[in-house]
């Protein structure tokens, strides 16, 4: 494993969960969107789910701010943001090109900010995170570079998971695959934390807040 | 390169060209550039300036002139190498009929630069940070040489040696510092004590001997404004040979000669103040009003060795694409020089150009653009 500065692997850590979040973020939201077309304002349910305040007083003040809104900080374009912020000081750990696919779905964002038709932008902006995990998969050489975002991307995942209330199978499946990847790297992590995350997967009902905050300090070492 | 690294290392040691009388004292130790803590400090390999960015124009007398030396912390070397990727993507044709020089060998060229210097351990590149505005090229540049970019609080100073910290705690001796922070900044206890970018205890492990750094702090005495018109004599006074290329017609108000030739002719010359650099501090003597004049006059006779003067060079026009319109614009060369066990002159460099078509003024910071640079291989 080479030697890594503390910034860069908390850098790392955070592109791997912000471009989660956005991932997510934007397939939740594209259900969202898709509901309200038939059934009127269920915002709130997602923003309940997301445990992000439900300050959009309308469905169109939603459907412009949740998304778009740099300065809200639960906004899907403000953690696109923070991953690329992130990810434009870690260009001699991931890459030029590879650091570019989180550039254009930025650029992506700046598009879909101004169209009539946003979802049809939005599938671009998934497109150019998932071709930024796999050319990260396939062209950065360090394995402990790649291990750090995907042990983020899991961390995130689950994270989420939790909140939403996913099926123990999605939850079990996360979890078996973060514990299979954080000894790969050079991160510190709470191992009983890790353990508890573990068992908690494995009971018959699942106690969802227990999993949001146990995943939550895993890596607050 | 061979005679401004023979003049550093004899100003910060023997200083046989002051004792000689072929460089005044004055502007030596007046030279902002001038650090009294590298006396008596001969680098790793005895390279002071390992990467120079020399401004080259092309004048319409055809000839070249050489505008200025870089020694400190030149910027620029990149983006001739990512606008060469995208005119090769854009413009296939032109690389197949005519016979380029390949650029894109200049990480090799750095990476071999820094190897050179390197006591022992990583080489690492050392940034201020993301908003400083040539991030891009400090980033860039780790990425393409393989070298880890930190920041000041990445690195420790131990018992004279400089190492790099990890997130386990782990540390790795460095032994080579590609710093892209002035002087000014790089240690807070040699230097500027606010600096909050820079690695305390550095400069000491670099006296030591423990650790090269690239450039070496104290190389701004010798491509201060006031050492530019004493180049060539040092080109003769360490090599015994002519110089090449000539530098633009210079005058130094310090000498009385100079100063009644300044006087005399002040429409016609440009006037530059050797504290500024980035294309600050530049007054054409013809677009000055009367009362300007008068005021510039005072300011001169009270710090003649604070300017120089300048015959304006007429330098030629490039093509340039503004807005999809082709135009003429004034741009200038900075050719970059990578000095290992001898200088190489990277078959590249950076063209400027000015976007004002009644401006000089090329530097980026002042609006000035850039182009793809090609050397003909025959």
């Amino acid at each position: 494993m080479g030697i890594k500065s503390i910034e860069v692997t908390d850098r790392l850590y955070w592109l791997g969960r912000y471009s989660e979040r956005v991932y997510t973020s934007l397939r939740l939201f594209a259900k969202s969107y898709d509901d309200m077309l038939d059934k009127g304002d269920t915002y709130g349910e997602l923003c309940r789910s997301l445990e992000i305040p439900n300050i959009y007083p309308t469905a169109q003040n939603f459907l412009r701010r949740y998304p778009f809104d740099e300065s809200d900080p639960n906004s899907i374009a403000s953690n696109l943001l923070r991953a690329y912020d992130n990810a434009v000081e870690l260009r001699q750990e991931i890459g030029t090109e590879e650091l570019s696919y989180i550039q254009l779905a930025v650029y992506e964002m700046n598009r879909a900010r101004f169209s009539d038709a946003p979802m049809l932008e939005f599938q671009k902006i998934a497109d150019n995170i998932l071709a930024f995990w796999g050319i990260i998969d396939d062209q950065v050489e360090d394995e402990n570079t790649r291990n750090i975002i995907k042990v983020g991307k899991r961390v995130e995942r689950i994270d989420l998971f939790g909140r939403l209330h996913a099926s123990k199978v999605d939850l079990h499946r996360e979890v078996r695959r973060l514990q299979g990847r954080i000894d790969r790297c050079s991160i510190r992590y709470d191992r009983d934390c890790l353990a508890e995350l573990g068992r908690l997967v494995e009971e018959d009902t699942l106690d969802y807040s227990a999993i949001v905050h146990t995943v939550e300090r895993l890596t607050a070492v | 390169m061979k005679a401004l690294n023979l003049f550093l290392e004899d100003i910060y040691n023997d200083k046989r060209i002051v004792r000689d009388r072929v460089v005044p004292e004055e502007f030596i130790y007046a030279s902002s550039g001038y650090l009294p803590q590298c006396e008596g400090i001969r680098p790793p390999g005895g390279v002071f300036s390992h990467i120079s960015g020399i401004d080259l124009v092309l004048g319409k007398d055809g000839n070249w002139y050489i505008l200025e030396d870089n020694l400190r912390v030149p910027s620029g070397a990149s983006y001739p190498l990512i606008v060469r990727d995208l005119c090769r993507r854009s413009s296939p044709r032109t690389f197949q009929e005519f016979h380029i020089e390949d650029n894109r060998n200049y990480a090799q060229l750095l990476r071999h630069t820094m190897d050179y210097a390197n006591v022992g351990g990583l080489t690492v590149v050392l940034t201020p940070g993301r908003y400083n505005a040539a991030y891009f090229e400090h980033s860039y540049l780790a990425e393409q040489t393989h070298s880890p970019l930190v920041s000041g609080q990445d690195l420790v100073v131990e018992e004279d040696g400089v190492f790099l910290l990890d997130y386990t705690g782990k540390k790795e001796r460095v032994g080579a510092v590609y710093r892209r922070i002035s002087d000014d900044f790089l240690d807070p206890l040699h230097f500027r004590p606010e600096s909050l970018i820079g690695v305390p205890g550095l400069f000491h492990a670099y006296r030591k001997g423990q650790v090269a750094i690239l450039n070496a702090p104290g190389n701004g005495v010798a491509d201060d404004k006031g050492i530019y018109y004493f180049v060539p004599r040092m080109i003769k006074y360490y090599l015994g040979e002519e110089p090449i290329l000539s530098n633009a017609p210079t005058y130094l108000p310090f000498y009385e000669e100079d100063m009644k030739y300044v006087l005399e002719h002040l429409d016609t010359l440009v006037l530059k103040d050797v504290a500024e650099a980035g294309g600050y501090g530049v007054v054409f003597g013809s677009k000055m009003s009367a009362r300007q004049k008068e005021d510039f006059v005072a300011l001169l006779k009270a710090e003649p060795r604070r300017f120089i003067a300048q015959e304006v060079i007429d330098f030629q026009d490039l093509d340039i694409m503004d807005n999809g319109v082709r135009v003429p614009r004034k741009a200038d060369l900075r050719a970059f020089i990578l000095s290992a066990e001898e200088p190489v002159v990277w078959k590249s460099g950076l063209t400027r150009f000015s976007r004002n078509p009644d401006s000089f003024i090329v530097n980026s910071s002042q609006g000035g653009g850039f182009k793809d640079t090609w050397v003909l291989s025959r």
